[in-house]
């Protein structure tokens, strides 16, 4: 192919003759290639500077000891050791993977149910679409402050109100060790509902209708449907969205400091995730090596967590 | 093997009628297909018979038995869509097998009946592929098959070689021919291209505005269409109409006549030499020519229309000169001027 190229550009260059103008002294490939590396040079630069060197940056200062004050000092593994060692880092690494495995599947499930109906609504079917996304474009601390007071005891807190006259037992949520944690969860699979279900009636949209009568003519019910023909064929719209929503709930952290300010990942760090450790470990103790070793065990789990769902929901040949 | 009876077949969106009120009567084994402009309502007609669009009023009978109420999967028939509807994430052989996914069948049967399909439609060494590796044709194969193993009471075709080229289309027509020449089934067959109508039909029912303008053979509707409209459609290049009148002999170009006089583009006949004619003769200038090889196409400019005539012979006229050609007498066919209704050759 680039030899092909080479050829055409050497015969459509004049004759040899020397040139004068920038477009006449070089070939034709000559030229191409600095207009494509000056428009590529800026994203590389942003990329190098912004993105790589503080990721490089992280690796090393995992390393160290660095404490904001004192110049960083080289201690090998002795960062990892210490969070190996530390009870807190695997009850904060539980919690995380809880708001993974348990969130994820939910969040998906629900999104993919309301999708699957909104797409058959056609009375104020914009509407309803837009309430519904509604929650995503709103900020995380106003989401987590209007579901906070919902989680109130009663008098003020809603959902114990609703309890009360259904006769249902008043529930502490967030005050709760055992409850903190689903509260949190409830909040954020609610925030990131908007956007999951706009992808999956995007994806829905996008089966062919004569799919679905083909297969009415063929017999199929409902369910059969659902099952051979819509969700083999929404697979690469649910496997960006597991992905993407996985890495949401390995990063989750607004959600949780803004329900829980008082005492950040709420009673007894019940429901501290690993993003909020390494917030707490860097800001409120100044221990930066040690949130940075934090960084890059979290950074090895996203990575293996979404290579692993890429490749568990690979397109069979 | 069924027939479809359509009794004042009815369909409404609102109130706007796009189906209103036609009557057919499809015998058992016939190849029926239904031509018209888009919008003519014939595919919804089809869908109709399918059961994908309600019935709004009359009745549809499938074999003597009303189906108005009935799912489509009840009604045993098989459908063909435009775009195949083939399913991207399973190989041909699933594909074909899809047609049986109800069926009470057990798994040999079932795989019997596939291969079978398979073999009829040249798919045999393509079972194991998807879809993405065939091309359009063996596509529209698979969907053929689909609809074939379910050995259905009817097959029903919505435009299913629209997304070919040229070449497969015209290769296709014939493999579904043949087809039906084999397995027998009465068939529903849709398309706007008056040539699949002319080359597959039994019978052809041509639709305009949601009505039957007509329904016969190929040739009945090539000889005696009921209207300007059908003779028009059916025939390629379309039929040549001049306003005239009628004389002792046949009929005259007149430019305030009474009737449209319509000849066939391969009826009016353009020679190198004007020999003395007895039939009827127009003259005008040659405004663009096109040869098809064995003949030419010759594009006229006649009074203030153009009408296009065959040359048999060797030799090309040129742009911008003058020319005769003549249609043998029977060739004309007669139209009324106001309602463009057929009258009768000349």
């Amino acid at each position: 192919m680039a030899a092909i190229e080479q050829q055409g550009a050497a015969s459509g260059r004049p004759g040899g003759s020397p040139g004068t103008s920038f477009g006449d002294r070089f070939s034709m490939r000559t030229r191409r290639l600095v207009w494509v590396w000056s428009f590529l040079a800026l994203p590389i630069l942003f990329y190098a500077i912004i993105r790589f060197y503080p990721t490089f940056q992280a690796f090393y200062l995992s390393f160290t000891n660095w404490d904001l004050l004192r110049p960083a000092k080289f201690i090998g593994f002795a960062n990892y050791i210490k969070l190996f060692k530390d009870p807190q880092f695997w009850k904060v690494f539980k919690n995380t993977f809880t708001y993974l495995i348990v969130g994820t599947p939910i969040s998906l499930v629900v999104a993919f149910t309301i999708a699957f109906f909104l797409d058959r609504v056609r009375f104020m079917h914009s509407f309803i679409r837009a309430l519904y996304f509604l929650p995503f474009l709103t900020t995380a601390a106003a989401m987590a402050w209007v579901w906070r007071w919902f989680y109130q005891p009663p008098p003020i807190g809603i959902i114990n109100d609703v309890f009360g006259m259904l006769g249902i037992p008043q529930q502490p949520f967030i005050r709760s060790t055992d409850q903190a944690l689903f509260s949190i969860m409830v909040t954020a699979i609610w925030a990131g509902l908007g956007f999951q279900i706009i992808i999956f009636m995007a994806g829905l949209r996008a089966i062919p209708g004569t799919f679905y009568e083909a297969a009415r003519i063929d017999g199929l019910g409902e369910w059969a449907i659902l099952r051979k023909i819509t969700l083999p064929l929404l697979k690469p719209t649910t496997v960006f969205l597991v992905v993407f929503s996985s890495i949401g709930f390995l990063r989750i952290f607004d959600q949780v400091y803004n329900m829980t300010t008082n005492d950040p990942g709420g009673p007894l760090g019940s429901t501290k995730p690993l993003v909020l450790m390494i917030y707490q470990t860097a800001f409120n103790s100044y221990a930066m090596g040690y949130a940075a070793a934090q960084t890059v065990v979290l950074f090895t789990i996203l990575l293996i967590v979404s290579l692993l769902q890429l490749w568990i929901l690979r397109e069979k040949k | 093997m069924a027939t479809i009876e359509l009794e004042k077949l009815v369909k409404r969106y609102g109130k706007v009628e796009v189906v209103k009120g036609i009557d057919l009567s499809i015998a058992d084994g016939e190849f029926v297909v239904f031509v018209g402009p888009s919008g003519c309502g014939k595919s919804t007609t089809l869908r109709m018979i399918a059961g994908l669009e309600e019935i709004s009023d009359g009745t549809l009978k499938i074999g003597s038995e009303v189906v108005n109420e009935r799912e489509p999967k009840q009604r045993n028939i098989a459908m063909v869509f435009q775009n195949y509807a083939i399913y991207p994430h399973m190989t041909v052989r699933q594909n074909i097998g899809f047609g049986l996914y109800t069926s009470k069948l057990d798994k040999a049967e079932k795989d019997k009946r596939i291969e079978e399909a398979g073999k009829i439609l040249g798919l045999e060494a393509l079972l194991d592929r998807r879809p993405a590796a065939l091309s359009g044709g063996q596509r529209q194969r698979v969907a053929i098959g689909r609809a074939m193993v379910r050995d259905p009471s009817a097959f029903l075709f919505d435009e299913p070689l629209s997304n070919l080229d040229a070449q497969l289309r015209a290769q296709m027509r014939i493999e579904i021919k043949r087809l039906h020449q084999k397995l027998k089934t009465t068939t529903v067959y849709v398309t706007h291209d008056q040539i699949e109508a002319m080359t597959m039909a039994d019978r052809i029912v041509v639709m305009k505005d949601g009505v039957i303008l007509q329904v016969g053979t190929p040739s009945e509707l090539y000889d005696a269409p009921v209207d300007v409209f059908t003779a028009r459609f059916i025939g390629s290049p379309s039929m040549n109409l001049v306003r005239g009148r009628r004389t002792a002999s046949g009929a005259v170009m007149a430019p305030v006549g009474d009737i449209l006089i319509g000849v066939r583009p391969h009826d009016l006949i353009a020679h190198a030499t004007v020999t003395g004619s007895n039939g009827f003769t127009v003259t005008g200038t040659v405004s663009a020519v096109e040869p098809l090889g064995p003949e030419t196409l010759v594009h006229l400019d006649v009074a203030d229309t153009s009408i296009i005539a065959t040359v048999r012979e060797k030799f090309v006229p040129t742009v911008g000169s003058t020319l005769t050609c003549e249609a043998a007498p029977g060739d004309l066919y007669l139209f009324d001027a106001s309602t463009e209704r057929f009258l009768g050759r000349s």
